[in-house]
């Protein structure tokens, strides 16, 4: 998805820009950097645009990969071939179906996968390729399960059990539920994208519900 | 739906799937319910942004590396065309008993790989390409069929795939997900007129050391 205003507005010429350099999308629909980055590293082999990326991305990944190998050469490894598939294949992310870090991450991941299964020397076998959907499914439920759960009365039921949800969730859940606030305000207070409060709410309401059985249980 | 899906993977199971941290033959059943429930695939679509948003914004730790030799290596490497993306693949069905079985997008290219069906009355399994354990199997339960009482040390997952079984505690049909603890006793039957079709994975205990209390929670109800 590109427009000429993306297009005009990197034409600059940008320095690879410091890891302290955090994206601070505040709107669903405003792409951030990396999103531009990956469509310019697909459009025109932008160099420095992949520098870019690859700085952010880079030693996250590696310490993602050093949590499961516990060895820095299979970690930079994993970053490595995580990374040349992200230049290789930087045609093939479209910025209509996630971000590019989500993107990045399931390359990352599915690399890790493999090569922890290529490492206990199991051939025809389960391959990550197997177990996660490149793309999307064609019939996704509709965004309507928030608000089925959205009364004050199992409010009150649910509040015990925030302090047990993941602090990202709970964060939102408060603001939300507690404070009354709109999801484009938590959104803004907390930069982060509109998406992604209504997923953290999603995934903090689905949750509870576990909590919620378990206690009738 | 033409039906709901009842019991579903705990979050917990969902987290680990979208981390890439599950056991495989454990992860090729929850990919296989995900894709036949459109609620899961939510909630894994959901749950892996937030995990690939939790690493984008983390501070990165450990020494410093320097990246500019694999920076370099990378970029002089070609590209791929916009045309290069796979052609999707037609999946084949599987036969059993005179019946026809189109599997999961998570199955498909292991099934076609199955091995030869042993039958036991109305009972039939083949063994999946999974792995040196060889305890991924599909599970074929012929109409008005008893499945006899059965032992295992690890845990049982059975994955409903098409058709419906019954036991004890309720009706399953396909994308149900069943998780069985060795001490579960419990007699899965068919009804009349009504065959069934499974994935079934055996696990060793070893495998769930960690959190086993918690891999047990999935059989709750998400409706209800």
């Amino acid at each position: 998805m590109l427009n000429s205003a993306r297009l005009a507005r990197h034409d600059g010429g940008m320095t690879p820009s410091p890891e302290t350099n955090v994206p601070m999308s505040t709107s669903e629909n405003t792409s951030s950097q990396w999103e531009d980055a990956l469509t310019f590293v697909a459009l025109q082999r932008d160099q420095h645009a992949y520098a870019e990326l690859f700085s952010h991305f880079a030693p996250r990944l590696k310490a993602f990969g050093m949590k499961m190998f516990g060895n820095e050469q299979q970690a930079l490894e994993m970053v490595q071939d995580t990374m040349l598939n992200v230049w290789k294949k930087a045609v093939l992310f479209d910025a209509t179906r996630g971000c590019a870090s989500t993107w990045i991450f399931t390359i990352a991941r599915n690399v890790r996968f493999d090569m922890l299964r290529k490492k206990q020397s199991r051939k025809d076998d389960i391959c990550a390729d197997d177990l996660w959907l490149d793309g999307e499914y064609p019939e996704m439920e509709a965004d309507d399960n928030a608000a089925v759960w959205d009364s004050h009365l199992l409010m009150d039921k649910l509040r015990p059990h925030f302090d047990k949800l993941p602090p990202a969730q709970r964060e939102v859940i408060e603001k939300v539920y507690l404070q009354e606030k709109s999801h484009q305000e938590v959104s803004d207070e907390l930069a982060i994208p509109l998406g992604t409060v209504k997923s953290r709410l999603r995934l903090a309401l689905d949750r509870l519900r576990e909590a919620l059985d378990g206690a009738r249980n | 739906m033409a039906h709901a899906i009842k019991f579903h993977p705990s979050m917990a199971l969902l987290e680990q799937f979208a981390e890439g941290t599950l056991s495989a033959d454990v992860a090729l059943a929850v990919s296989a319910h995900i894709d036949l429930c459109p609620h899961c695939q939510r909630l894994n679509r959901d749950i892996t942004a937030d995990m690939a948003s939790q690493l984008e914004k983390a501070a990165p730790k450990g020494s410093p590396t320097d990246w500019q030799d694999m920076i370099a290596a990378i970029v002089a490497q070609p590209q791929l065309a916009k045309s290069a993306q796979p052609e999707p693949v037609q999946a084949q069905p599987i036969r059993v008993n005179q019946r026809e079985f189109v599997m999961p997008r998570a199955l498909q290219r292991l099934a076609a790989e199955h091995g030869k069906w042993l039958q036991l009355g109305g009972i039939a399994t083949a063994k999946l390409p999974a792995g040196a354990g060889h305890h991924v199997s599909l599970l074929y339960i012929a109409d008005d069929t008893e499945v006899p009482q059965h032992t295992h040390l690890g845990l049982e997952m059975t994955l409903v795939l098409a058709g419906k079984i019954v036991d004890e505690n309720g009706e399953y049909v396909a994308g149900d997900l069943l998780i069985n603890s060795p001490d579960d006793t419990h007699t899965p039957r068919t009804l009349a007129g009504q065959d069934c079709l499974c994935l079934s994975v055996l696990s060793a205990p070893l495998q769930f050391k960690k959190g086993l209390t918690r891999l047990l929670n999935p059989l709750q109800q998400f409706f209800y």
